[in-house]
């Protein structure tokens, strides 16, 4: 039988918080984005919480995959997350700046609000996480 | 009086923002995952805790590579 620590839980919960409010930021910039633009503000104002909702969840995901290994495979889980993370946003935004159906300050203010809403739930979660110092 | 160039440079500069956007980070990423292995090294029962708060550490500084990289976005 598998025993899931508290961390473990911890982190579960996070990635459940941390998608609830992304969706309720999603909505909230959807709506925004259809009045600051119609046509393009909700498309923008959905990829760009999706996008912050993916790469927050990666670290996590990293984090969770990388405690089940070595200290050098907990290091290359971590850091390879991180660096894959950042070639991948680079190569979406990329191909996004030049995306006709991109409203840019609707996706960027999504995204900004969206990643300060899920440092928040983060923080809060760790603040009141009771983590043993010893788990048996 | 003729100007020579004797050296010359094309592109955009928007690369450099990218990288300037994934240097910083990138360092303080590197930094906080090495200590947590240092530590976890020194007090392997600590680890739980030490992994929690490494990964809220790295949850703030990617933050900044994540807002960084999105700028095209409002100042292109």
């Amino acid at each position: 039988m598998t025993t899931t620590s508290s961390a473990d839980q911890l982190f579960i919960k996070v990635l459940a918080q941390g998608s609830l409010l992304i969706g309720l930021i999603a909505t909230v910039g959807s709506v925004v984005g259809y009045f600051v633009d119609s046509e393009k503000g909700v498309p923008s104002a959905l990829i760009g919480a999706s996008l912050a909702l993916v790469f927050t969840s990666l670290t996590l995901a990293s984090v969770l995959i990388g405690r089940r290994l070595s200290l050098a495979g907990f290091f290359g889980a971590v850091m390879g997350g991180w660096l894959v993370k950042l070639i991948g946003f680079a190569f979406v935004v990329g191909f996004l700046a030049r995306a006709e159906f991109i409203n840019g300050p609707v996706l960027f203010f999504t995204l900004v609000a969206a990643i300060l809403g899920s440092l928040a739930i983060d923080t809060i979660a760790v603040l009141s996480a009771r983590i043993p110092v010893v788990e048996g | 009086m003729d100007i020579t160039n004797i050296a010359e440079l094309s592109g955009n500069i928007a690369v450099v923002g990218y990288g300037l956007a994934a240097i910083g980070p990138g360092i303080g990423v590197g930094l906080v995952v090495s200590k947590t292995i240092e530590a976890t090294a020194r007090q392997p029962e600590l680890a739980s805790k030490l992994q929690v708060t490494m990964w809220l550490g790295i949850a703030f500084t990617e933050a900044l590579a994540l807002i960084g990289l999105a700028t095209p976005f409002i100042f292109a």
